[in-house]
């Protein structure tokens, strides 16, 4: 059974207006960690609340270890921690220490059943020994551990993790990055995670869900989505001063300090000797060729930008 | 569809405990902050009973008015407890994270009404015996007039939770929630009893329910009345009907937001 179920989700916020989720299907299986991507208003908050029960959607449906959000609330949200986008999730008036047994009680935890979880999530922290300090008191990213401990304090099955590591430092979001990893690797938790760090998504995820304007654009393991775009015609040529020659189509020249990058798809071979040829008529040093691959970055902006690789 | 799992705790009792204790903890927090307004407060009072008795603390005034500041702290108590840190929790996100429970919201919401008599009982109770014992003044007491008490205080919990209610989509109503106890406050004879009142003021005060409670309280303690009589002059079938309509209302209500908030995502969020 998928952790994670969405099935054909639409949602109109107005009856007569644009659908922000417009039809989306998504299964996420147990244990895996998925990077849920998409442009600013493509309709990632928007699924994660529904999700999180904290949305109805106009149609479609969607569940957390096969519980329906909608009519099996109680079951889905006792498997669900989630960790919202732009809300501080934590009160910063209460103790790390009340922050979680509150949280734990919410989801139906015994008070033993709670302190005991608390008291394991707060040691693998490094803050059991501030457990009776305010989380305002806390750093940023210290306050965004104790939300994620805060979703985790039921041990549940799904995490959904929106921005996660927004307005954290390097340091920070280093050390969320690794709870993730261990999270996904050593406890089994199905991660759904949004984000715009695209580096986050490539280190962390095994799969990679992109929607544009509500709709799916692309769903595939991380590894195959890079592949599919990755060539070994892309070429870099990095030359001394400008590049004054006529360059082959589907290449660009972009002047960087005191050299200038040529980059380019080159399908015929013969095409990059004639380019190099050329260059070096003009008296252009050659500083170095390189065939470079697309990173998820890429990726992504082709994506959606040309929403037909669906 | 598979089963449910089952809970580790029953729900409702979990959630309405956790909530009592996040709440107390919460108010907590800050405890000189609620010490000093006490204490501005009751220095205030005392001050402006000084002045309306020109120079002096007419003591045979006092009791009466002592009952109705200890129902004004009342109000706006557990107005703070439950509406403004309604508001404020759903400013910042809180309210959204508490709403992903296994509970149901009516259950948190019941929790927070606790929280607010829990902490608005012991202030409401300390305005009124601080200055009773400041200027040696002995309240008297009554077990008959329990009954009108806690018709107050039900009064007064059933328009605080009227008021959240509706905050869980409009946080201006912090603003009429504040508006409506200062009115009270002006109304409800906590600066002279009611009997100095102008006429048409009296017959303006006795439009608000807690101010028909205060005045069956005094009559019960203050002026002897049975409850027998209290109850057949009409005041308290009149104030269990208001609270019935504002428990009501704030029910209607509380479902209705919580429908609408959830149809344009604005629960937990404004």
């Amino acid at each position: 059974m998928s952790a994670i179920t969405v099935t054909d989700l639409t949602k109109r916020y107005a009856p007569d207006g644009p659908a922000a989720v417009d039809g989306l299907s998504l299964t996420v299986e147990p244990g895996s960690i998925v990077g849920f991507l998409g442009p600013n208003g493509a309709g990632k908050t928007t699924t994660i609340k529904v999700l999180t029960g904290l949305l109805t959607a106009t149609s479609g449906s969607a569940r957390i270890g096969g519980f329906d959000v909608v009519r099996q609330r109680a079951a889905a949200m006792s498997r669900l921690g989630a960790v919202l986008e732009g809300s501080r999730n934590v009160y910063w008036t209460l103790s790390a220490w009340q922050n979680l047994v509150y949280f734990g009680r919410l989801k139906g935890l015994r008070r033993s059943a709670a302190g005991a979880r608390a008291e394991r999530l707060l040691t693998e922290l490094g803050l059991w020994e501030r457990r009776d300090e305010q989380v305002g008191t806390f750093s940023r990213g210290m306050q965004q551990q104790v939300a994620i401990a805060a979703a985790l304090i039921a041990d549940p099955e799904v995490l959904l993790l929106d921005e996660p590591t927004l307005g954290l430092d390097v340091a920070a979001t280093r050390a969320v990055k690794d709870r993730l990893g261990a999270l996904a690797r050593d406890e089994g938790k199905t991660i759904l995670l949004t984000t715009h760090q695209l580096d986050v998504v490539e280190e962390l995820c095994d799969r990679v869900a992109v929607i544009s304007r509500g709709r799916s654009v692309a769903d595939l393991p991380t590894r195959e989505l890079l592949a599919t775009f990755r060539s070994h015609d892309h070429y870099e040529l990095r030359i001394s001063g400008d590049a004054d020659v006529a360059l082959p189509g589907g290449f660009t020249a972009e002047r960087a300090d005191d050299e200038t990058v040529v980059s380019g798809r080159a399908d015929d071979p013969e095409a990059l000797y004639r380019l190099i040829d050329a260059l070096r008529a003009q008296g252009r040093a050659l500083h170095g060729v390189e065939q470079v691959q697309p990173g998820l970055e890429s990726v992504f902006l082709t994506l959606v930008a040309e929403p037909s690789h669906a | 569809m598979p089963d449910a799992a089952p809970a580790l705790a029953p729900p409702v009792p979990a959630a309405l405990a956790a909530e009592i204790r996040k709440g107390l903890a919460n108010q907590l927090a800050h405890p000189l902050g609620h010490a000093v307004t006490l204490a501005i407060s009751i220095t205030m009072y005392l001050g402006l009973q000084y002045v309306m008795g020109q120079g002096a603390l007419r003591t045979d005034l006092l009791p009466a008015t002592l009952i109705a500041i200890g129902a004004y702290w009342f109000l706006q108590y557990s107005g703070q407890v439950m509406v403004a840190d309604l508001i404020e929790e759903q400013r910042t996100g809180t309210f959204a994270a508490a709403h992903m429970s296994t509970a149901p919201l009516w259950a948190a919401m019941a929790g927070r009404l606790a929280t607010a008599a829990l902490f608005a009982l012991p202030i409401a109770v300390l305005a009124s015996l601080v200055p009773a014992l400041a200027v040696g003044i002995r309240l008297p007491w009554e077990p008959a007039a329990l009954v009108p008490y806690l018709l107050l205080a039900a009064n007064i919990l059933a328009f605080t939770f009227l008021m959240a209610a509706v905050a869980i989509r409009t946080p201006a109503v912090g603003a009429i929630h504040s508006l409506l106890t200062s009115l009270v406050l002006m109304l409800n004879g906590a600066f002279m009893p009611l009997a100095l009142y102008p006429e048409w003021m009296a017959a303006a005060a006795r439009l608000l329910p807690t101010t028909l409670a205060i005045e069956a309280i005094d009559r019960v303690l203050l002026d002897g009345a049975s409850l027998a009589a209290v109850w057949s002059g009409g005041t308290l079938p009149l104030l269990i009907a208001h609270t019935a309509a504002l428990a009501g209302c704030g029910a209607w209500l509380l479902h209705r937001n919580r429908r609408l908030s959830l149809a344009d995502g604005r629960i937990g969020r404004y």
